[in-house]
């Protein structure tokens, strides 16, 4: 043991949070969560069925800002419907998360499924136009 | 630091390095007096002059008679044997004690034991800059009170204490008062001779000594009951065969910050200056503890809306503290900075700068950058909060 609380990937999604910032627009569909002392914001912007653009802001531990930007590398460019797979636990696997941080990471899937219900929302009503 | 390092090291009030001429002291007394103090052979004697010697250059640093002086492992040792030791040899007298909120986990915690034993413990509330108002002290003093401790220099914001008045206080009700000194001596000049300190502990660690070598000074007839017992070395007070080459490290060191404490301040003085110019225009940054008249080796900043850990790793290769440096792996925001009035955001955001001999300029410079960089990036990754 290193002592080093924070994996390579942890490492590697802090220093480079390539998805870090907001999807803009009227089309845009935003999820934010704030508990456990921290706070995300994910918003994506999908077309025909597929998440072109992903993105996050985070106020939280560093376990929690690589959770977020693993998220949007996971899913942008797949279809939304595959957002019913995210997998909080093996998130944490992955990172190595800390147990006793598991609670802002259930943050992180309540914001996902908030996302999921706002995109079926705008799918709804683009439908509906 | 010495060159070619990977990181910028401006932890120092957690530890300092060795110095140099420390460890090539503590070499030689390993291979010429690592003997037994205690056994009444020539060898033995040798290593009791080393032990003499140290004492000497200690008690020089303090200007204390040397056979005041009792020798552990360090101000958590220390600072347990005067508070339990003079606790528990005068409770027929009281059971009152009195110390501070913002005091080392390595007090704290003494206390609390304490309290669970039946003692009855004060904690006082520090004035917004950290300090103890002498009205406050003499407030909480009762005819039962037998034992004050309050730390010296504060590890986390370098408020000092004007553990004179505090002292005459003290003095005043016939109460013993206790100084956790471990980040004063060997770094302001610290006169026990003049000073009302019944007791005072200290560490070698953090004036580029050894690790794992302390002292407590005790006043002439303050006595306590030991922690430990069996073989009766110093006085009885402190057991064990002594660590006659950690003990000749500290008393090197003590001697080398006799001789450089007063260019260490002017030194310490300016460099945090530079830093506190640096920071200062950041937007939300507030200073915990005073501005003026700290211990200069230590600068703890914070802001209302960047996360303390998050802020600590982006940061790196900067070496710094969040909270207590000593409990740095904590998530808990640091109770020094609770009683000061920060809230636990505040707190768990601060970061304390602690520098020392080696730091240069340049390191501060590139700490104000990095620090500012820091800054802007988890700014910029924060979304609003919820209207």
């Amino acid at each position: 043991m290193n002592g080093d609380p924070y994996n390579p990937v942890v490492r590697d999604y802090f220093a480079r949070p390539e998805h870090a910032g907001e999807v803009m627009g009227e089309d845009a569909a935003v999820a934010f969560f704030e508990d456990q002392g921290m706070r995300i914001r994910l918003s994506a912007k999908v077309a025909r069925e597929d998440i072109k653009t992903l993105r996050f802001l985070a106020w939280g531990c560093p376990h929690v800002i690589a959770a977020a930007e693993a998220f949007c590398r996971r899913f942008e460019g797949r279809p939304a419907a595959e957002l019913a797979n995210f997998d909080a636990s093996q998130l944490m696997r992955d990172l190595a998360v800390p147990v006793e941080k598991t609670g802002r990471i259930l943050v992180l899937e309540d914001t996902v499924r908030s996302l999921r219900a706002a995109i079926q929302d705008r799918n709804t009503s683009q439908a509906q136009d | 630091m010495p060159a070619g390092e990977d990181f910028i090291y401006l932890d120092y009030a957690a530890t300092t390095p060795l110095h140099p001429v420390v460890a090539e002291r503590m070499q030689a007394v390993q291979s010429t007096a690592g003997f037994n103090p205690a056994s009444n052979h020539v060898a033995g004697r040798r290593s009791a002059a080393v032990v003499e010697q140290a004492a000497a250059q200690l008690a020089a640093l303090l200007n204390v008679a040397p056979d005041s002086l009792v020798w552990t492992s360090g101000a958590t040792e220390s600072n347990n044997l005067a508070i339990q030791g003079a606790a528990r040899l005068r409770a027929h007298r009281g059971k009152h004690l009195v110390t501070m909120q913002t005091e080392h986990k390595a007090v704290v915690d003494v206390f609390k034991a304490l309290e669970k034993q039946g003692f009855e413990v004060s904690w006082l509330a520090p004035n917004p800059d950290g300090s103890l108002a002498v009205t406050t002290l003499t407030a909480a003093l009762r005819d039962d009170t037998q034992l004050v401790s309050i730390m010296q220099v504060n590890n986390e914001t370098g408020v000092i204490q004007d553990i004179a008045a505090l002292g005459a206080a003290c003095r005043e009700r016939n109460v013993l008062l206790h100084v956790d000194g471990a980040q004063a001596a060997g770094k302001i000049p610290v006169d026990l001779g003049s000073l009302p300190v019944d007791l005072y502990s200290l560490t070698a660690h953090k004036f580029y000594g050894p690790k794992g070598v302390g002292a407590l000074f005790l006043s002439k007839g303050t006595a306590l009951e030991p922690l430990m017992y069996g073989g009766g070395q110093q006085q009885r007070l402190r057991p064990g065969t002594l660590a006659v080459d950690l003990i000749a490290g500290m008393g090197e060191a003590a001697a080398i910050a006799g001789r450089s404490i007063d260019a260490d301040l002017i030194h310490l003085g300016a460099l945090r200056n530079q830093l506190l110019q640096g920071l200062r225009n950041i937007e939300g940054l507030h200073i915990n503890g005073p501005v003026d008249g700290a211990y200069p080796g230590i600068l703890n900043v914070g802001l209302p809306d960047v996360e303390g850990e998050s802020l600590l790793l982006a940061l790196e290769p900067l070496c710094v503290a969040t909270g207590s440096a000593c409990n740095s792996r904590s998530q808990e925001p640091s109770a020094v900075l609770r009683a000061l009035g920060r809230t636990d955001i505040e707190a768990q955001s601060a970061i304390r700068f602690s520098l020392g001999r080696a730091t240069t300029s340049m390191e501060i410079e590139r700490a104000i950058s990095l620090y500012q960089d820091a800054v802007l990036k988890l700014r910029e990754l924060a979304p609003e909060r919820a209207a």
